[in-house]
Parts: C-alpha cells; structure tokens; sequence
C-alpha cells in the first residue's frame, strides 16, 4: 500500500494494518441475576455499538432463562441492561464493542 | 485530537485510538470432555424417536480479562452455540453445543481479550498505544490484534422448533395406552438466515450467543371404560365398571444454534435435552382393584415455550490469521 500503518508480527508477516477493520472493546462487565445496570462511557459517542450477551452458569434443564435487555442510548454513550418487563433474568456476561460510525 | 494516537483504515474508520481498547487473541481454548445423547427420545423406540442428536464440548482458558469466543466449525454442515460461559477465579469454561452424536470433529474455540488483559510478550519490538493515563494499553501489535471479516444481524430462530407443521400439543380421546409420537421434534429445517458473502466454510470462525431456547411436549391421553355384564332372561345387567387412564408425554427442550453456510449465517435450533413418560391407571373399584403402570425418563423443565426469541448480532473473523 502506498500509504496507511502496517505493523508486522516478530517473524516479517503482517499483523494488523490500516486495510483492516475491527470491533473495539468498549467494556466488559458481567450483571449478577434479576439486576439492572446502566454505565456511560463518553468515548464511545456516535459510534455503533453492538452488545454480546453471555449466560453464565445457566441451570438448562430446571427453569427458565430469561436473559436481561440491553438498550443502547444517548448518542450510543449510555449502555442500560434490565430484565426483561415482567420476568426474572439470569446472570450474564455484557461485551460493549463499537466501531467507528 | 490534541494528543495521542489513531489510526484509520482504508473506509476512513477509527481501528486503533488511546481511548478504546482493541480485542487481542488470547490463545485457543484447551477442549477437555464432551458428552452426547439425544439422537432419540431416551427410553421411547416408537414413532418419531428420531433426534437431531447433540455433543456438549467443554473448554478451558486462564485470563484475568472477559475473553469472547469465536467458534470456528471444522464440520459446517453442523449446528453450534455457546450455551454457557463461567469463571472460576481466572478459569473460564465454556460450553459448546453442536448437533449430532459424534464427538469427532469438534469445534475449534478461538479466544479475544481486551489490550490490558492479554498476555505479556517477550517480543522486543512492535507497537503500542496506551491511554492518556499512561498505563492502560489499548493496543499491542505483538498480541495479535483482531480483524473481522463482517458481521450482521442474527436473525431470531423460528418460534416454533419443531420440524412437524404446527407446535405440539395435548390431545385426549385416544385409546388407553396408546403411545405413539405423531410429532417430529427434530429441528434441522427450522431456521432463518441472514445473507452475508463474507462467509466460507473452511476458515470463517463466528462469536454470537445462544440465548433463545424452548420446551415443547406432546402428549396423548387415552382412557376406556371396562364393566362385567351377564345376560339374563329379563335383561343385561353390568356391574364393576371401572374407567382406565393413561398418559403418554414427550418432550424435548432447545438452545439456539447456529450453522455457517457459504454465505449464509443460520439462526435455528437444536435438542438440547429430552424425555419421555408414560402412565397407565385403573380407578378403583374393580375386582382386581387400583393397578398403576408408570415410567418417566425425565420432568419437563418448564411450561413448553419459546424464550429469549430476539434477533441479536453476530461477528465473523477469519480463524487462520490466528493459527
């Protein structure tokens, strides 16, 4: 490539460079049974944001498993996980990734 | 900015800054013991036994972050979900579901951890990005930063699991003791896909949860009156009626899985666990008074019911930049 970053492995092959596209890590939290959370992080504003949501420790043969919703807000700073409206939710891991809008 | 660092890449999108962390490949987890089952209702060899079958894969890895799994198939014609995660102390164990009974060919997990939390390196030269704090990394060149090859919206499985028209359900009228399935559980034509060209079926590795899950029964009860009548001159008289009952139930329970098609990403299910129970009864009353029959491989685990049923997303990276 006649411009860009190339950042190349110990052994000359190439890493990572500017013709690559990533999902950035904004934060990684795990929300504890039938709890709500909600965090901001400014330097994911007007981004896009996507959320992994993990089970933890899921019981799969003795209830349900309700897992909680995630709502994405204020110009994608705001990260807002709840149970679902009536039911209990399981323990679960959130992964905030963003990438550059 | 005033200070610091970004790089952008060739669509003019942020890829590395000091202000957010970059996913770094952690290692591949260690695959320790796998179970499987449930190519057939247990203990039922009637109509409709037929299962798609499920291996449970166990994996471990050590890391003080929150690693995110990708799967990265070696059979594409199979089924995958990550049904659990957990830690114990740095330990974390996942556990991968894929259709069918055979343990050979199990999944390849591949593991990302954000810049802080990844392994130190002994390499000597390279690059690294740090936050305006001075001692958070964002960015190592030598930990393996990861690139993705796409990523869409995993669309919601279809409601209803089951490869037979319609969801099952309870129906009386039936003969005392009459237990056969008319209901196909399996679950393999049950999907719905998104369109994503990106994909290919020899390198492409997936992270995407599986949240949804169900439980379905079918079950039948049957009954019949029995009664000793004599035939005298004057008329039949009948006497020691007594009515019989019975009641046969299968059942099987579903976690979402996933299939990679060359591109094609599916959203569908698979049996995760299941059962059959039967029980015959005479009331009381009869000369030979209250007899009972009953069996039971297993309780359902809840009120039949699809949960979790929404679309979610889904990121594909190509495995052998990791190898």
């Amino acid at each position: 490539m006649s411009y860009g970053l190339s950042v190349f492995k110990a052994d000359g092959s190439l890493g990572f460079s500017t013709a690559d596209i990533t999902w950035q890590t904004v934060a990684q939290f795990t929300v504890a049974a039938n709890a709500s959370v909600s965090n901001t992080y400014s330097e994911a504003a007007g981004m896009t944001i996507i959320v992994q949501r993990q089970l933890v420790n899921v019981p799969p043969t003795s209830q349900e498993d309700f897992v909680p919703n995630v709502t994405v807000s204020n110009n994608s700073q705001t990260i807002s996980v709840a149970p679902q409206s009536g039911k209990s939710s399981s323990q679960c891991i959130i992964h905030v990734l963003a990438q550059d809008s | 900015m005033a200070y610091g660092f970004e790089a952008t890449n060739n669509n003019g999108k942020v890829i590395i800054n000091d202000t957010i962390e970059n996913l770094h490949f952690l290692g591949k987890a260690s695959r320790g013991s796998a179970s499987s089952g449930f190519g057939t209702i247990p203990n039922y060899s009637g109509a409709n036994t037929a299962l798609d079958g499920r291996v449970i894969h166990l994996y471990t890895i050590t890391c003080t972050g929150t690693p995110l799994a990708f799967i990265k198939p070696t059979d594409y014609a199979r089924w995958h979900g990550l049904i659990k995660q957990s830690v114990s102390s740095t330990t974390w164990t996942f556990e991968v579901m894929i259709s069918g009974t055979s343990t050979s060919n199990p999944p390849v997990l591949y593991c990302f951890v954000n810049a802080n939390n990844a392994p130190s390196s002994s390499e000597s030269y390279g690059m690294q990005v740090f936050k305006a704090n001075g001692s958070t990394k964002t960015f190592d060149s030598r930990k393996q930063p990861l690139a993705i090859t796409g990523g869409k919206t995993a669309l919601a499985p279809p409601s209803d699991p089951t490869d037979s028209s319609g969801t099952p359900g309870t129906t009386d009228g039936h003969a005392w003791n009459h237990a056969t399935n008319d209901h196909d559980f399996r679950s393999h034509t049950r999907y719905n896909t998104t369109s994503d060209s990106s994909i290919n079926t020899s390198t492409t590795m997936f992270a995407c949860s599986s949240l949804a899950q169900g439980v379905y029964k079918r079950q039948m009860e049957g009954h019949k009156f029995s009664e000793t009548c004599v035939n005298l001159l004057i008329g039949t008289f009948c006497f020691n009626g007594q009515h019989h009952y019975s009641t046969a139930l299968w059942y099987v329970m579903y976690r979402q899985a996933f299939r990679l098609r060359a591109g094609n990403f599916d959203s569908g299910w698979n049996g995760y666990a299941a059962g059959y129970a039967f029980s015959s009864a005479a009331e009381d009353g009869g000369w030979f008074g209250n007899t009972n029959t009953t069996y039971n491989t297993g309780s359902l685990p809840y009120t039949p019911k699809t949960i979790n049923s929404q679309n979610s997303s889904y990121i594909i990276a190509d495995s052998s930049r990791y190898n």
